[in-house]
């Protein structure tokens, strides 16, 4: 079920109105609702991997109390955290990553002069949001493991924690001590936090439905055909990709953040207007923050991060970027993004300018960016920008041939919508956006952020006109996220 | 929650009312005339309506039209004299032509190119064979003098009644209820981009939970039993009204009408004006943006077309400049 289908439209108030209305005097009744809600959102997409869920789900309660009866008992403990860690890989290594080492082991040889025909290669399908509630229950055993924080005894509470549907298929990755405590509390209705959520899904359609749908197919058209496009068309297609993987996601993390809201529960912040950051470790300070904290925490800090020796930093932040990229999924293309973003965040970080804007926006104290942020903002963009070659190229020799041509093929030619419509339409949806975006830049959780009430009003109608006047009815409507 | 209660119905009408006269102030949504079924039971419009025709999300396409006094979109009315030289064209939406200017039709196109020609349009959107065959029938006095009588037909929509009945479905469109449905110019609009469909698909959806679906799929003897059928019907109708082979010709996409039709028309002397290929051979779109209905250069082609067909057909005949 999309968040932007007529089913979930249909879905979300009537499970909102049990909630509230027929199950508020008991918890445990809400988290009930909660994890039939859960299943039946994933069922309608492939009811058969709601095994793998529950399987996971079933592994990592037990694991997580067998972990904290062994807490003197560190062999043991760590053996139930292998056991955790090593279930859920193997679900994502099959899923997920099988083919592609396949593949890339008879590339291998192939590289040398012998040809294998690969006979092991399987037809899989990938079980949408297999990558984050994996990494959402391996956190909760790390967590017990490392002792931040204790098991719970309520399965039903864990896997309402682990099923929770409006994160469930693409994030934020949640952590236990924020999400699962929440569930174990009685949630009280409140009003403000209800109308923020309404909010946040008002403003998270407006990204998917008009920032990143309509931009679809022009980038599609521009990626699939780009040998015949000149360097100004091609670096159109990245830039106009740019804004659509951000309204795609963005959009996605704000729905969820929202719908969760209606449930009383607070999700944690995934994105803080990336497009505005100073500098790469900013950037990623503000872009899919859930998956860049746990890395953080779960792999970077580990391995020592960066109180041990600057080459052993440097390897860290390596190996963080690497297995991001492959997080992201099994090709190529997405390890060279990681690796790119790794040589881009080095220098930040040998520079010692790596967290210098962890709590300050662009333009933090004026109207407007100093010319130096805006160079800095510029410079960022164009960085990451040029990133998202490799991260939408269909393969690596896609991505090498797409840059080559901007390369080579200096023209200028004005680009025409595969469809006819008029570009320049685009053009200005963009432009408001971005200054929309900077208007609001210092709180992602409140959009509409204006005293009047009228104001807000007439954004709120506004937003859905232009959704309206972008509307395509044949765009493909599913989230980029879901692949991963 | 009292409070949600009551704040969100309020809001939601509040914008309604916003949006309503926003798509009025831009002129998003199309003005839609009235029909009706006159006295010689011809669906058409009625008389003298203006109005504006609303393509896309965007105005993509903004076009005006006019019923003249016969009730069809024309910058003309239809008198037809002996002494003059006339050629009606009888067809279904893409003759009747709202998605361009009245003033810039097929037929005013013709004209230019054929200036001692006047063309009468008699389209009505979703007028088939038996529809077409059934108002020439009728208005058998005007058309005694029109000298050419152009008919588009397509084979997949047009051929699959074998006599006329008044379609009750079009007429519908025209009841009090939706009469008043269409004053709002919100619901117009959303309906006419698709922002409905994903709700009406839904209560299709249910509708049709316990139905099974079956699809057909086409093998050669299928086509031709489909063929055969739609032949039979072509012959029903002519039965029923008549057909002047000398005077009447079909206007077809000859790219995706079916071989054995073709024929069967060439081996019992129908004429046709075959349009397909030309269409495919234009470099640049000859559709509308959001429509399948034909842009400024797809009825250039075809008026050019009918042009080229006529004057080989009718050198002698037809004293006619060409420009």
């Amino acid at each position: 079920m999309l968040f932007n289908s007529i089913d979930f439209a249909i879905f979300l108030p009537i499970v909102f109105l049990c909630y509230w209305y027929v199950f508020r005097q008991k918890v445990r009744l809400q988290n009930l609702l909660l994890l039939v809600a859960s299943y039946f959102f994933y069922g309608l997409w492939d009811w058969r991997f709601l095994f793998l869920i529950l399987a996971s789900t079933i592994v990592d309660f037990f694991v997580g109390i067998y972990i904290a009866r062994n807490n003197e008992n560190p062999k043991n403990a760590k053996f139930g955290l292998y056991v955790s860690i090593l279930f859920n890989l193997s679900l994502l290594g099959f899923f997920k990553y099988y083919n592609f080492f396949v593949e890339s082991f008879t590339d291998m040889f192939q590289l040398f002069g012998y040809t294998i025909k690969s006979v092991w290669t399987l037809k899989i399908i990938l079980p949408v949001g297999i990558s984050f509630y994996t990494f959402q229950t391996i956190s909760y055993s790390l967590d017990i493991y490392y002792k931040r924080i204790n098991p719970t005894r309520n399965f039903l509470n864990f896997a309402a924690f682990v099923s929770f549907f409006p994160q469930l298929v693409a994030g934020p990755i949640e952590r236990a001590s924020n999400l699962l405590k929440q569930i174990e509390k009685k949630r009280s209705f409140n009003h403000d936090q209800i109308v923020s959520g309404l909010k946040l899904i008002l403003w998270g359609l407006f990204k998917k439905m008009v920032i990143a749908d309509s931009l679809a197919p022009i980038v599609d058209d521009i990626f699939a055909n780009y040998p015949e496009y000149s360097s100004a068309t091609l670096i159109l297609g990245v830039t106009l990709f740019s804004f659509q993987v951000y309204g795609d996601f963005s959009g996605y993390s704000d729905i969820a953040i929202g719908t969760a809201k209606l449930f009383g529960i607070e999700l944690m912040s995934n994105f803080k207007f990336p497009n505005f950051s100073r500098n790469v470790a900013e950037y990623w300070q503000r872009w899919h923050v859930s998956l860049s904290t746990w890395f953080r925490h779960y792999i970077y800090i580990p391995l020592g991060g960066s109180r041990v020796n600057k080459l052993i930093s440097i390897r860290n932040i390596a190996i963080v970027f690497l297995v991001s990229g492959f997080w992201h999924g099994a090709n190529w293309t997405f390890i060279f993004w990681g690796a790119f973003h790794a040589v881009a965040f080095i220098p930040v970080f040998l520079l010692g300018r790596n967290s210098i804007y962890k709590n300050s926006v662009v333009a933090q104290n004026s109207i407007l960016p100093s010319i130096k942020e805006v160079f800095q903002v510029f410079i960022t963009f164009v960085i990451v920008t040029f990133s998202r070659i490799f991260f939408r190229s269909e393969s690596i020799t896609d991505a090498f041939k797409y840059i080559k041509q901007i390369f080579t093929n200096v023209t200028y030619e004005v680009y025409a919508h595969p469809m006819g419509y008029r570009m320049i339409d685009y053009y200005i949806l963009l432009a408001v956006f971005v200054v929309y975006e900077y208007i609001i830049r210092k709180d992602e959780r409140n959009p509409f952020k204006f005293k009047s009430r009228t104001v807000r009003f007439l954004i709120y109608t506004l937003l859905i006109f232009i959704m309206l006047l972008f509307y395509d009815d044949g765009v493909d409507r599913s989230f980029i996220y879901f692949q991963f | 929650m009292k409070k949600l209660i009551l704040k969100i119905p309020l809001y939601l009408i509040l914008m309604l009312l916003c949006l309503e006269l926003l798509v009025r102030i831009f002129h998003l949504a199309k003005d839609t005339p009235t029909r009706y079924v006159d006295d010689y039971q011809v669906e058409k419009w009625e008389p003298n309506q203006n109005g504006f025709a609303v393509t896309g999300n965007r105005r993509q396409n903004f076009s005006e039209y006019r019923i003249n006094s016969s009730g069809f979109n024309s910058y003309r009315e239809f008198k037809s004299t002996k002494e003059n030289f006339e050629i009606a064209l009888v067809g279904d939406s893409f003759i009747e032509g709202f998605h361009q200017n009245y003033y810039n039709s097929i037929g005013k196109k013709i004209e230019k190119k054929l200036d001692t020609v006047s063309v009468f349009e008699y389209g009505y959107a979703g007028y088939d064979l038996a529809d077409q065959l059934h108002l020439i029938h009728q208005y058998k006095e005007q058309f005694k003098n029109v000298d050419k009588v152009i008919l588009g037909l397509k084979y997949e929509n047009d051929l699959f009644r074998s006599k006329y009945q008044i379609e009750k479905s079009r007429l519908a469109l025209n009841t009090p209820l939706n009469r008043m449905l269409k004053k709002s110019k919100l619901l117009v609009y959303t309906k006419s981009i698709g922002a409905l469909n994903p709700l009406l698909n839904f209560i299709n959806k249910i509708k049709n939970f316990r139905k099974t679906k079956t699809t057909i799929i086409k093998t050669a003897t299928t086509i031709d039993v489909e063929v055969t059928a739609r032949i039979a019907n072509l012959n029903a109708l002519i039965g029923l009204y008549g057909f002047n082979k000398t005077k009447y010709y079909f206007l077809l996409d000859e790219t995706i009408t079916p071989k054995l039709f073709l024929n069967y028309l060439d081996q019992n002397g129908y004429k046709y004006i075959s349009i397909g290929h030309k269409l495919q051979q234009s470099t640049k779109n000859t559709t509308l943006i959001y429509d399948m209905h034909w842009n400024n250069l797809g009825r250039e082609i075809i008026a050019n077309e009918i042009v080229r067909y006529l004057n080989s057909e009718n050198k002698d005949v037809l004293k006619m400049n060409n420009r």
